[in-house]
């Protein structure tokens, strides 16, 4: 059985478990075994994520609640999980390479005396075995790599390196269960403080899925109002080059670029804007471009998944009126 | 009797300086050796033209650069007379009474005429007129100083009328000498040391621009941390600056409303060294935001009439920091793309492959080709200025030349390398020059100044030697002969490139060629040698933001460029066009910027 470690936090999922989900689904496919997956989700509260993860093509989905799993402690974490880990016997355990997950997985592979892989971008076969895929030395090398020893093995996955359209879901929801795992709570040495983002944007676009973004084919700041209507269409946020904010049409902070903020949506709708290269390297991590641009030279159709050459005055309603539909 | 009291006085002030210059000489011997005496010939040049005729001091202040001359000269013409008068003052032989050395009084009577006059208006600007360059307060040894020197000359002049052996001119006379006694005494604590220290300042300073020996890892250098790092020249300089402020008035931070002042890092310097706590942070006496605020456009250290280097401090003190993990998050991401992607974009090779086949570059092959071109991380990645090399790719192809690229480039280091990030650059310039002994071109061509810059003068320190030209030179000797197809003439501007014009000194190439396919050049104020920098260098690309203190260089230079009122700004460096055009559309202006390539191969081409 093919375990993944769902990651929440006051009941809101992380998205990357969902990568993670479809990992386990190839791994299931190359690994052999049983081939079942489970996933585990570790939190005070969790029915609600637990519901939502259910929609996946998987055995069950397993809730460990406990009041010493929130908020976080990498202490709390290792015990609970030890303990869960131990009972379910599984044969992998996945988690996403996360922040959180690269501060505790270390400490409870080593509590287990298990194997642990890292930031891995890919699964093949190798022979009879399992390799997993992961960069080295910064990213100029990738290594296959097979884990030895004793089940279970560990693997956690590098961001994005999966895709969660690609999870498998479910004819109907997997069955939820509860288990219960013993915590000394006693034992638990860190004392979290409440957490807090450092309030160094007002506007944090890198967190949008989607921008909206406008350049100088705006051509006049009551035209803005145009985009954020295509933006509102679209549930997406409005951002701007560099000369939409220093005209004061758009505030400072929804400046893309590398003056600006660098945003990574999986939609950047680019309005007018020519594409310098100083504008690119701010949205260059975006999963799908799309431009449009009168002129059919402008370097953003380099690197723009889809491009349209013509007036974005004709072209925006239009997209509006679609999206409506 | 008056032997014996001229004795006294002799021996007290010529103590007093003695002390004072032998402290400051040990400062200089106890710090790291970093003196160099190579290329001997262009040192002796250079000492003949900016110290003996005073040539820096007079190009950029033309008038109060003459009035210095004058007092220089003057100064330099006396020595024999001054020197004459304490021999027998001294009582150890008299010889005012030769014949000769009354010819050589009468000789001096111009000179000191021309040293009177020149101190005097020196006297007034110090005083009344107080330019920004001499700073807010007014220095009152220098009124003192200048006082002196009035003086000296008129108790000079005066002699001539007073009847030798009288009690009026015996008192002239001690006059005169307790005035050059007391000088001396005074100017080793003051800026005046420069009349002792300058020529040899000048004659040790580098004779690269911006020169920065590599560090040597082996032996654990990091860059300078502390005041104990100062190395012997810039303790030197430190304690020859004359506080004549030209390197405040043309640093463009400075002039963008920016807390660096060069002046002001080389006055910390001499404070700190003669303060001499030897563990004081550089990071505390500079201020770490003062450091990284820098563009390395060199016009400091080029504009400095007494030899000082400016871009070791600064540069130096970056090392040290970037060392300690202290460089300014905007870097941290330049220099994660450097090391993954070993560009400053952080985009994948890809493109500059896809690049390479759309513009049908060739490999480079020394058998086949005459010269390699070199794309740069511009040349590579930015769409915009790829454009301009494709002209000048056509242009190469329509007179023949045989060209090729390697299969693949690195970064050349520059931004690392500026940045103080020296262990990166040193990476990346190992790679390349692998990379290029492998390839062995001759010659190299880039569209780059800052290729430029580090292909040819600081890839030398790792022992590789090749030619590079910037595409403005190459492109200029080879169209020589070449007619345009439209010979239509516009109104152009030009923007010197910090790297091209000021630290490569080529500045009559662009023109020529953009005067010969039709550029009316309507010159900007800072141009040629000394540009006004647009921003982008010494990593500061990524940092030209809007909430930054005072305003972006880039647009106090987009300012400068306008008021020429051409509408076409032409450019020969990728940086220059990134910054200036951002400025351009920020001001919502319609100025239209081209660069040199593209304007060329327009006006060489038949229209299709």
């Amino acid at each position: 059985m093919i375990l993944v470690i769902a990651e929440q936090r006051e009941g809101k999922l992380n998205r990357t478990t969902w990568e993670t989900i479809v990992a386990a689904q190839q791994l299931a496919g190359v690994a052999g075994g049983d081939g079942t997956i489970a996933v585990l989700v570790p939190g005070a509260s969790v029915a609600g994520v637990a519901a939502e993860l259910a929609a996946a093509q998987v055995k069950e989905v397993v809730t460990v609640e406990h009041a010493a799993l929130e908020p976080y402690t990498p202490d709390g974490f290792t015990a609970a999980l030890q303990d869960a880990i131990t009972q379910l016997a599984p044969s992998h355990v996945l988690l996403p390479h996360t922040y959180q997950t690269r501060d505790f997985a270390p400490k409870l592979a080593a509590r287990l005396d298990r194997a642990l892989l890292t930031d891995v971008t890919g699964i093949k076969a190798a022979g009879a075995e399992t390799a997993f895929t992961r960069p080295m030395f910064q990213g100029k090398l990738t290594a296959d790599v097979v884990p030895q020893g004793p089940a279970p093995h560990f693997v956690t996955f590098q961001i994005g390196a999966y895709r969660v359209d690609q999870v498998a879901k479910g004819a109907a929801a997997a069955p939820v269960r509860a288990l219960s795992v013993t915590v000394d709570a006693s034992a638990i040495r860190e004392k979290p403080e409440p957490p807090f983002q450092q309030a160094k944007q007002a506007v944090d676009l890198s967190q949008a899925e989607r921008i909206v973004s406008v350049g100088r084919g705006i051509k006049e700041q009551a035209n803005i109002a145009l985009a954020q209507k295509l933006a509102d269409a679209l549930g997406a946020e409005i951002a701007a080059s560099r000369p939409i904010c220093d005209a004061g049409w758009l505030p400072m902070e929804r400046q893309v670029g590398s003056s600006g903020q660098t945003v990574a949506p999986k939609l950047y709708l680019a309005l007018g804007i020519s594409g310098a290269i100083q504008h690119l390297v701010g949205m260059k991590g975006s999963s799908t471009v799309v431009a449009i641009n009168k002129d059919p030279d402008a370097p953003i159709f380099e690197i723009a998944d889809y491009g349209i050459v013509g007036d974005l005055f004709e072209i925006v309603p239009a997209i509006i009126e679609a999206v409506k539909q | 009797m008056q032997t014996l009291a001229f004795w006294l006085l002799f021996v007290s002030f010529l103590g007093a300086f003695a002390a004072q210059v032998t402290r400051r000489v040990q400062l200089i011997a106890a710090a790291p050796n970093t003196f160099s005496l190579d290329n001997l010939g262009v040192r002796t040049s250079r000492f003949v033209v900016d110290v003996l005729l005073q040539w820096r001091t007079i190009k950029e202040r033309p008038f109060t650069g003459l009035m210095h001359a004058f007092v220089f000269w003057g100064f330099v013409a006396f020595g024999g007379y001054t020197l004459t008068e304490f021999l027998y003052g001294l009582g150890l032989i008299d010889l005012t009474h030769a014949g000769w050395f009354h010819a050589y009084r009468l000789a001096l009577t111009p000179f000191a005429t021309a040293v009177l006059l020149g101190i005097t208006y020196l006297l007034i600007r110090r005083a009344f007129v107080r330019p920004v360059a001499l700073g807010t307060k007014v220095s009152v040894e220098s009124i003192v100083i200048a006082l002196f020197i009035a003086t000296l000359m008129i108790t000079f002049l005066l002699a001539f009328r007073l009847e030798e052996g009288t009690a009026a001119e015996r008192v002239n006379w001690w006059i005169h000498m307790t005035v050059i006694l007391a000088f001396m005494a005074l100017i080793p604590a003051s800026k005046h040391l420069h009349l002792v220290l300058s020529p040899i300042t000048v004659f040790l300073k580098s004779t690269e621009l911006g020169n920065l020996p590599n560090l040597d890892f082996e032996k654990e250098q990091v860059g300078l941390e502390t005041v104990k790092d100062l190395g012997s020249k810039i303790v030197l300089d430190a304690l020859t600056c004359v506080e004549c402020g030209r390197c405040q008035v043309n640093c463009p931070a400075w002039g963008a409303g920016k807390e660096l002042n060069p002046k002001t890092i080389v006055l910390q310097t001499q404070e700190a060294v003669l303060a001499g706590n030897q563990e004081r942070k550089l990071g505390e006496i500079y201020s770490e935001k003062v450091l990284w605020q820098c563009t390395t456009c060199g016009a400091c250290e080029n504009q400095c009439p007494v030899g000082i280097e400016h871009l070791p401090i600064i540069i130096g003190s970056r090392r040290g920091l970037a060392s300690n993990g202290d460089a300014p998050e905007y870097l941290g991401a330049m220099y994660n793309n450097l090391e993954r992607r070993s560009n400053i974009w952080g985009l994948g090779y890809d493109q500059r492959t896809k690049f390479v086949t759309s513009a049908e570059l060739e490999t480079f092959d020394p058998a086949r080709h005459d010269v390699m071109v070199w794309l740069g991380c511009a040349g590579s990645f930015d769409a915009d200025f790829q454009k301009s090399l494709k002209s000048m790719f056509a242009i190469l192809r329509t007179c023949g030349v045989k060209f090729g690229v390697l299969s693949k480039e690195k970064c050349t280091g520059d931004p690392a390398k500026r940045t103080g990030n020296e262990y990166m650059y040193q990476e990346l310039a190992n790679a390349n020059i692998a990379d290029l002994k492998a390839a062995g071109p001759k010659k190299i061509l880039t569209s780059c100044p800052h290729c430029v810059k580090t292909i040819g003068d600081d890839y030398k320190k790792f022992g590789y030697e090749v030619e590079i030209v910037h595409s403005s030179v190459y492109i200029e000797e080879l169209t020589r002969q070449k007619i345009a197809a439209d010979t239509s003439r516009d109104k152009v501007t030009f923007h010197d490139p910090c790297y091209l014009g000021r630290y490569a000194g080529k500045v009559d190439e662009p023109r020529a060629l953009l005067e010969r396919f039709g550029g009316d050049i309507s010159e900007v104020e800072r141009n040629r040698e000394n540009p006004y920098c647009c921003g982008a260098g010494g990593g500061l690309l990524f940092n030209d933001k809007e909430e930054e203190q005072g305003t972006r260089i880039s647009d106090v230079r987009f300012k400068q460029l306008q008021a020429t009122g051409a509408n076409t700004v032409v450019t020969a460096c990728p940086f220059c066009s990134i910054m200036l055009k951002g400025a351009g559309a920020s001001a919502q202006s319609d100025t239209q910027f081209v660069d040199l390539m593209t304007y060329v191969n327009g006006k060489l081409q038949p229209r299709a």
